[in-house]
């Protein structure tokens, strides 16, 4: 689905024969003496031309992502929302009111100091 | 980090979308619009198009973009994009603006001198 080399060179081709009809038809028109219209076969060119670069274009413009929210959060609970890394707390100074805090265990030199 | 958009869907149940998701496709639907009002542009300049026969040549080429958009996205339109109708009628005279600046132009390179 993505952009190819392919959509290039279809888009490169395309822009040539425009060109190239675009000649065509000034060149026609300085050439004839009685111009009234283009002929056919400059018109389909031009035409084809254009859908061949319009066909090109829409996939070199890059990839249509899924609008929908759920496809991306459908493997994520709403615990990994929240979930917030810069703000986990390791050591908490609350934990010297727990009746289970032994400060002999951590942090026994910054005491003794 | 992905925001979310929430929208009431037509069964009335909450459908939520990712608002870069939303802005991601919009802009590549502007990117095609762009090219192929400039694109259309330049053919309709070619095939010497003049008055009302070179907007109806726009209204083709807005339908035809349509279509290719649509043929993109495939029948699963709905993952892509929020409705069909938008993506017909979003920016019908800003890309005018650039058809006829496009279209005179090589009217006048092609047909005038």
């Amino acid at each position: 689905m993505g952009s190819t080399g392919f959509h290039k060179v279809v888009f490169i081709i395309g822009i040539c024969f425009l060109v190239h009809a675009a000649v065509s038809a000034a060149q026609r028109k300085l050439t004839e003496q009685e111009f009234t219209s283009l002929s056919l076969d400059i018109v389909v060119q031009g035409i084809l031309s254009l859908i061949a670069c319009m066909y090109a274009i829409i996939y070199m413009a890059g990839d249509l992502k899924e609008i929908r929210a759920t496809e991306e959060l459908e493997n994520k609970s709403w615990e990994t929302l929240r979930n917030i890394p810069s703000y986990y707390i390791f050591s908490h100074r609350g934990r010297t009111l727990s009746p289970a805090y032994d400060p002999t265990s951590v942090g026994k030199s910054l005491i003794d100091e | 980090m992905t925001k979310v958009a929430n929208k009431s869907g037509k069964s009335g149940d909450m459908t939520a979308y990712s608002e870069v998701a939303l802005r991601n496709n919009a802009a590549i639907v502007e990117y095609c619009r762009t090219a192929m009002a400039a694109l259309s542009g330049c053919t309709a300049g070619v095939l010497g198009l003049s008055g009302l026969y070179g907007f109806g040549f726009y209204v083709l080429a807005v339908i035809g973009l349509w279509i290719l958009l649509l043929m993109r996205a495939g029948s699963k339109w709905n993952r892509y994009f929020l409705n069909r109708k938008s993506l017909l009628t979003n920016n019908f005279i800003g890309g005018l603006c650039t058809y006829v600046l496009f279209w005179t132009f090589f009217y006048t390179m092609v047909h005038v001198y």
